[in-house]
C-alpha cells in the first residue's frame, strides 16, 4: 500500500471523529441561528423603532465583522472577560449561532415581507391578538419558504467552521492539519478532508430537500406546476 | 493584524482574575510540531514534551491533559486561562519573558535551514542572494530573519506559514528555495521527505523553556523542581532517545 493511502487509512476514525465534531458545531450553531434569526426578523418586520434600530444594529455588526475576527474577539475577550468557562467547541458553535443568526433573520424578514399585509389584518378581525397571528399564521409559512435559503446558510455555516481550527476546536480542518504535519502527507488529507466537508454539505442538503418536500401544502406552492 | 489584537487582548485581560489551585493542568502544545509535540497514530497527543509533561505532572501529584492550540494563539491562551502551560517546544525570548514566566531551559535549539534533497544552495546564496525562505510566523527565527533584512543587509523574501511542516510542503513544490526552522523539527523532516539540512544560517541557539503565567509563581516551583529530577532521571536520555532528539 502506497504510503499516502496508509497514512489515510490510519488517519480515518481520528479525521471521522473531527467529522462529527464539526457536525455538531454547524448543527448547534444552525439552531441557535434559527432561535436568533426568527426572533430578529419578527422584531425587525413588526417592531417598533428602537427596537428595529437595536436589532439593526446586530445584524449589521455580525455581517460586518469576519468570523474570525469574531472567533477571537469572542473566545479570547468576551467570554473570558465574562468567567465564562466555554471550551473552543462551545465558543465556536456560538459565534457561528449568532453570525448565521443575523443573516438568517434577513432571510425571515424577507419571507415575511413577501407575505400579504391583508394575512395580519384578517387575523385580527378573527380576534387573534399579533404574537398568535405571528405564531400561527405568519411563521408557519415563511419558515416554509425560508427552507431553501436556509439550506445555502447551512452549507456557508459549514465550510465557515472551518475556521474553528484557530482556536484549537478539534473539527475537521485541525485534524487534517495535525496528521499532515506528523505524517508530511498533506496532499491525500486535505482531499480527503474536503470530501469530509462534501459528504456533510451533501447529507445536510438533501435533508433539507426532503423537508422541504414533506411540509409542503398542496396547492400552496407552485412546485412543478406552473 | 489578528497578532496585534491578540496582544491587545492578553495585555486587556492580563491583570484579571486569580490563579486557580492547580490540581488539574491543562498543557496547551502546538500539535504542528513533531518530534515535540504531534498527534499521534491513534488521535492522541504525543512527543517529547507531551511525555516530559506527563512525567513532570506525575511527580508533581497531578492531572495534565493537553490541548492542541494555534502557535500564534498560544501565549494569549495562557494568559486568558484556556490553558496553564505551555510545554511545547517553545523558545525563551526576552519578549515572551515580558508576558510569561519560563522554567529553566530543557533543551538547545538550532536553527537551520532546509532545502531540497541534491540542492546547490548554499546559506551565503540564500541570505543575500534574492531566494525566498519560508518560516513559521510568530516564531523566533521568523523575527530574526525579518530584522536581519535591514540590519545585515540581507535580500531575501520571507513566506510565512502557520507550521513548519507546511514550509516544507511548499519547499517540495519548489514556491520557497529554503524553510527555516528548529534542528529537531528539521531532522524529523528529512527523515520523511526528500529535503535535506542545510545547516545554521547565523542565529545564535536557543533554549526551549516552558510557560506559565506570571502569577503562578508556586506552579512555576514545583514544575521546575520536577523538571530537575526528570532531568537528572535516566528517563530524559530514554524520552531524547525516543523521539530521536540526538540524531
Amino acid at each position: 500500500m502506497p504510503t499516502s493511502l496508509s497514512v489515510l487509512v490510519d488517519a480515518l476514525p481520528y479525521l471521522l471523529q473531527g467529522t462529527f465534531n464539526t457536525a455538531v458545531i454547524v448543527s448547534a450553531a444552525m439552531l441557535l441561528g434559527l432561535l436568533l434569526g426568527v426572533a430578529i426578523a419578527v422584531g425587525l418586520v413588526y417592531g417598533n423603532r428602537p427596537l428595529r434600530f437595536v436589532l439593526g444594529l446586530y445584524v449589521w455588526f455580525f455581517r460586518g465583522v469576519p468570523v474570525l475576527v469574531l472567533l477571537f474577539l469572542f473566545y479570547f475577550g468576551l467570554f473570558t472577560y465574562l468567567g465564562l468557562p466555554f471550551n473552543a467547541l462551545v465558543s465556536v458553535s456560538i459565534v457561528l449561532g449568532m453570525t448565521t443568526g443575523a443573516y438568517q433573520a434577513n432571510i425571515f424578514k424577507g419571507a415575511m415581507l413577501s407575505l400579504p399585509r391583508g394575512q395580519f389584518k384578517a387575523a385580527s378581525a378573527l380576534g387573534m391578538t399579533d404574537l398568535q397571528t405571528i405564531r400561527s399564521i405568519i411563521l408557519p409559512q415563511i419558515l416554509r419558504l425560508s427552507i431553501p435559503a436556509w439550506s445555502n446558510e447551512y452549507s456557508i455555516i459549514l465550510k465557515d467552521s472551518a475556521l474553528a481550527f484557530v482556536i484549537g476546536a478539534p473539527e475537521i480542518m485541525a485534524r487534517t492539519q495535525f496528521v499532515a504535519s506528523r505524517t508530511y502527507q498533506p496532499l491525500p488529507l486535505y482531499i480527503a478532508a474536503g470530501l469530509l466537508y462534501f459528504l456533510l454539505t451533501w447529507l445536510g442538503v438533501a435533508a433539507l430537500r426532503t423537508l422541504e418536500h414533506r411540509l409542503r401544502i398542496p396547492g400552496y406552492t407552485h412546485h412543478g406546476n406552473p | 493584524m489578528f497578532r496585534a489584537l491578540l496582544l491587545f487582548l492578553s495585555a486587556l485581560l492580563l491583570t484579571s482574575g486569580q490563579s486557580m489551585a492547580a490540581t488539574k493542568l491543562v498543557n496547551g502544545i502546538d500539535a504542528n510540531f513533531p518530534p515535540f509535540a504531534f498527534i499521534d497514530k491513534t488521535g492522541q497527543p504525543s512527543g517529547f514534551d507531551v511525555e516530559a509533561m506527563n512525567w513532570i505532572a506525575k511527580d508533581m501529584g497531578v492531572e495534565v491533559s493537553h490541548q492542541p492550540i494555534e502557535w500564534d494563539g498560544i501565549i494569549t491562551s495562557l494568559l486568558t486561562k484556556k490553558i496553564d502551560i505551555i510545554a511545547s517546544g517553545m523558545s525563551i525570548t526576552p519578549e515572551r519573558a515580558k508576558q510569561v514566566a519560563f522554567t529553566q531551559p530543557y533543551w538547545i535549539i538550532k536553527n537551520v535551514f532546509v532545502v531540497k534533497k541534491g540542492s546547490a544552495l548554499t546559506v551565503e546564496t540564500l541570505l543575500k542572494g534574492k531566494k525566498i525562505i519560508g518560516v513559521q510566523q510568530g516564531t523566533p527565527e521568523a523575527k530574526w530573519l525579518k530584522e536581519q533584512i535591514a540590519t545585515q543587509r540581507f535580500d531575501y523574501e520571507l513566506k510565512y506559514y502557520n507550521s513548519s511542516p507546511l514550509a516544507v510542503e511548499d519547499l517540495l513544490n519548489g514556491r520557497i528555495d529554503a524553510a527555516a526552522m528548529n534542528d529537531a523539527p528539521a531532522t524529523d523532516a528529512a527523515g520523511k521527505k526528500a529535503v535535506q539540512i542545510l545547516g545554521t544560517f547565523g542565529m545564535e541557539q536557543e533554549d526551549f523553556g516552558y510557560a506559565v503565567r506570571k502569577e503562578d509563581k508556586e506552579l512555576l516551583d514545583r514544575i521546575n523542581t520536577s523538571l530537575k529530577k526528570l532531568m537528572a532521571s535516566p528517563d530524559w536520555e530514554a524520552l531524547q532517545n525516543k523521539y530521536e532528539l540526538n540524531k
